[in-house]
């Protein structure tokens, strides 16, 4: 027993050995002549073979850069806590890395990221669709490239739609009595399945109702909570309906995207809140049972004059490390990827929604799927992640709304709660 | 125990030499470095930054010396408040439990005559799994809408509706308890097992001539003797239980809530979720601390109950 734990150690030790050689080696590659080599650390992308694709074009086109792809941890935190622990370490790669839309601000607050804007020109940061470059802004410098977005939108079951004579909803009741109305006829078993377990993905869902409400998260100068509002209450009060009238399952509020996907795949939901990769998903026959069935739209919300409702921006930028010996080839690859030849190939042979706004509008983009077409008319709301403790905002947001969705607490006092600890994370205070 | 003896006889009859000792260190060195540069250092390490703020700079990690700050402040968390809590419940009630269903199994294992290797190597399978796996699968298990746990039970009648296991905070700690038990029961079983085969048979004989019962031999003969692997299975499974993480990791995230959130997940997301160093430090310090003390407490507790048998 003691020696394998011994044994192993000693692996462990030379693995580490190893680790520490190889940045050690990293300087010296600069020096030498002939192609320099970048590190791409990127968590793999919905469609197969995207930033495989992608890096030969890239070095096709730019014979004097390798680009050297690490695949990071497919979960989103796993995925940050790893670039932190070895950016923040001093670590010169990855040179370029693949990061979550809300990370700008505390990246920059914690040094983990390069200012991109005393980098590039100002001409450079048009070539992304509004609003995309304010996200992925500090305290007015950039510090990532937007790389490809999305968004949440409305999946919808076509055929039941048909069967039952019923509209798109555009409002959020038209949902339920569409939903109620297919339940009570035995078409679908369930009429909205959505993301509500306790992660980020719950606070995405509660932004659309949120903002759909009328109602933030934070004051206008982002120096306070203002999350406990009528507004907010309306939306949390009509999320827990949707639970308690038996349209969405109870079991929702454990579900994250995979599990939400299944029930709609497997034919039992007439609607589903995704991002862009459902409409593939749901469209592929080895996972779905509901193959060209799918209908897509910009999500509902409470009052038919305000349609299309809020929808979440998700999506990824590329970061660079501020520790890195390569930042012109950095700045280079960043140039391509978001140029038009990659974001066009990005789009229509991968279907991700490109940022490139000129890509994003061309017409033979938007003729690859419903989902493309649908991009332009869906509006979108952000995450208050323009500051340094965002996670604990988000966390107070889906921990507080989770508990009141599952019934433990009710909508009033988890609202409460949230502001309570948005407050306590304001100042600080809390953990 | 046994080689304790031998060894103490060994070394009566041949008193190493110096020249032996310092081989005896020499060869343990590269061991000892090992383990000094990968668990002693980092803890007190880890210890050391708890009592710091911690800024990222562009040069790398800022410790700016803060006191008891960052334990004021943790302590004062009704968060921390309840994961301590929860940790604390959360192990004792697998623990005992699996202390009881593995006393069970291991009595079992003993008394088998044939295919004790066959039922063995069953019951590892559960401990060999890695845990996030089996965690995985438990979530398929629990589903609230797939899972096939509700598919047994309104099966055979039990339930009406499906149930959403990991939906609500008491269903969900159960939940995770169960899988927990299910998981560490065999390694319980495991090392009773082995202390039971080193009672000797003739105790039990010679009680069996006394007439006793066999509720009578179970706690005068076998729980006695057994002590000492008792403690050893509840030091290891304390130790283990209070780290609590990989299970609510995969299973729960910490929820429904806060519900399942344990000291480590918590430490985990105030230091790389929330990149909060010094904060997240005091809290693996302090469930260090708290840990140590337990196996202190345990040790103490069951060395005296050892100590009183034996005079």
């Amino acid at each position: 027993m003691k020696k394998t734990v011994l044994a192993m150690v000693s692996g462990l030790a030379i693995v580490l050995a190893g680790c520490g050689q190889s940045q050690a080696t990293a300087p010296v590659a600069k020096k030498t002549a002939g192609p320099v080599t970048i590190v791409w650390t990127a968590s793999p992308i919905a469609g197969l073979g995207v930033r495989k694709t992608l890096i030969s074009l890239f070095e096709k086109s730019h014979p004097n850069i390798k680009v050297k792809l690490i695949t990071a941890p497919t979960s989103t935190n796993t995925d940050k806590a790893a670039l932190t622990t070895q950016i923040s370490s001093g670590s010169a790669t990855p040179d370029v890395y693949m990061g979550d839309v809300i990370w700008p601000a505390q990246f920059a607050h914690a040094h983990l990221a390069l200012d991109l804007s005393h980098h590039l020109p100002s001409s450079f940061w048009s070539r992304f669709a509004p609003g995309l470059v304010q996200g992925a802004s500090y305290k007015g410098q950039v510090y990532g490239a937007p790389f490809y977005m999305d968004s949440g939108f409305l999946y919808y079951r076509k055929d039941l739609l048909a069967k039952a004579h019923l509209p798109v909803p555009k409002t959020w009741a038209q949902l339920v009595s569409d939903s109620e109305t297919l339940q009570k006829d035995g078409l679908v078993k369930y009429g909205f399945v959505w993301q509500g377990n306790t992660y980020e993905g719950l606070t995405c869902d509660w932004m659309e109702y949120m903002t759909d409400a009328g109602g933030t998260v934070l004051n206008a100068a982002g120096t306070k909570a203002a999350i406990d509002s009528p507004a907010s209450l309306k939306a949390l009060t009509f999320m827990r309906s949707l639970i308690t009238s038996h349209v969405s399952p109870a079991a929702v509020t454990t579900f994250e995207e995979p599990q939400a996907m299944a029930v709609f795949d497997a034919g039992k939901s007439a609607f589903l809140r995704n991002w862009d990769y459902a409409w593939a998903n749901s469209n592929s026959p080895t996972d779905s049972k509901v193959v060209g069935k799918v209908g897509v739209a910009p999500l509902p919300t409470f009052s038919a004059s305000n349609y299309p409702g809020h929808s979440t921006i998700g999506g990824w930028n590329i970061y660079v490390n501020p520790h890195s010996q390569h930042i012109p080839q950095d700045l280079t690859f960043i140039k391509w990827i978001t140029g038009t030849q990659a974001q066009t190939v990005l789009a229509t042979k991968f279907s991700e929604i490109p940022t490139n706004y000129a890509v994003q509008k061309n017409p033979a983009v938007r003729k690859v799927n419903p989902v493309l077409a649908t991009v332009s008319h869906v509006r979108l709301v952000a995450r208050p992640s323009n500051t340094p403790i965002y996670p604990k905002v988000s966390q107070a947001i889906y921990s507080n709304i989770n508990a009141a969705l599952n019934g433990s607490v009710s909508p009033s006092v988890a609202l409460k709660t949230t502001q309570t600890q948005i407050n306590q994370a304001i100042s600080q205070n809390g953990l | 125990m046994a080689i304790r003896v031998s060894l103490a006889h060994r070394m009566q009859r041949h008193r190493p030499t110096r020249y032996l000792v310092s081989q005896g260190w020499t060869f343990a060195l590269p061991g000892l470095l090992i383990i000094l540069a990968i668990t002693i250092f980092p803890v007190l390490y880890s210890i050391f930054v708890s009592f710091n703020h911690v800024a990222i700079t562009s040069s790398g990690f800022k410790l700016s010396w803060v006191g008891v700050r960052n334990y004021r402040t943790i302590f004062s968390n009704s968060l921390y408040q309840y994961s301590l809590v929860f940790t604390v419940i959360y192990t004792v009630v697998t623990v005992l439990v699996e202390l009881i269903l593995g006393m069970g199994v291991a009595l079992v294992l003993n008394a088998l005559s044939r295919g004790r290797g066959f039922m063995l190597a069953l019951l590892l399978l559960p401990w060999s799994l890695v845990t996030v796996i089996s965690a995985e699968m438990w979530s398929y298990i629990y589903n609230g809408v797939y899972g096939v746990l509700n598919a047994i039970l309104m099966g055979v009648g039990l339930l009406n509706h499906p149930v959403t296991w990991l939906g609500t905070p008491i269903l969900a700690i159960i939940s995770m308890m169960v899988a927990d038990i299910w998981k560490t029961t065999p390694f319980v079983a495991i090392i009773l097992l082995a202390g039971l085969q080193m009672i000797a048979g003739d105790l039990y004989e010679a009680a069996d001539i006394d007439g006793a019962s066999a509720g009578y031999k179970f706690w005068r003969i076998t729980v006695p003797l057994l002590r000492p692997t008792i403690a050893l299975s509840v030091l290891f499974r304390v130790l283990q239980a209070f780290g609590l993480f990989d299970l609510p990791f995969v299973l729960t995230g910490g929820g429904p809530g806060h519900a399942t959130e344990s000291l480590a997940l918590l430490g985990y997301q105030v230091m790389f979720q929330d990149l909060n160093m010094g904060r997240g430090a005091a809290i693996a310090a302090s469930t260090t601390l708290i840990v140590l003390l337990a196996s202190l407490v345990v040790l103490r507790v069951f060395r005296a109950q050892v100590e009183e048998g034996a005079s």
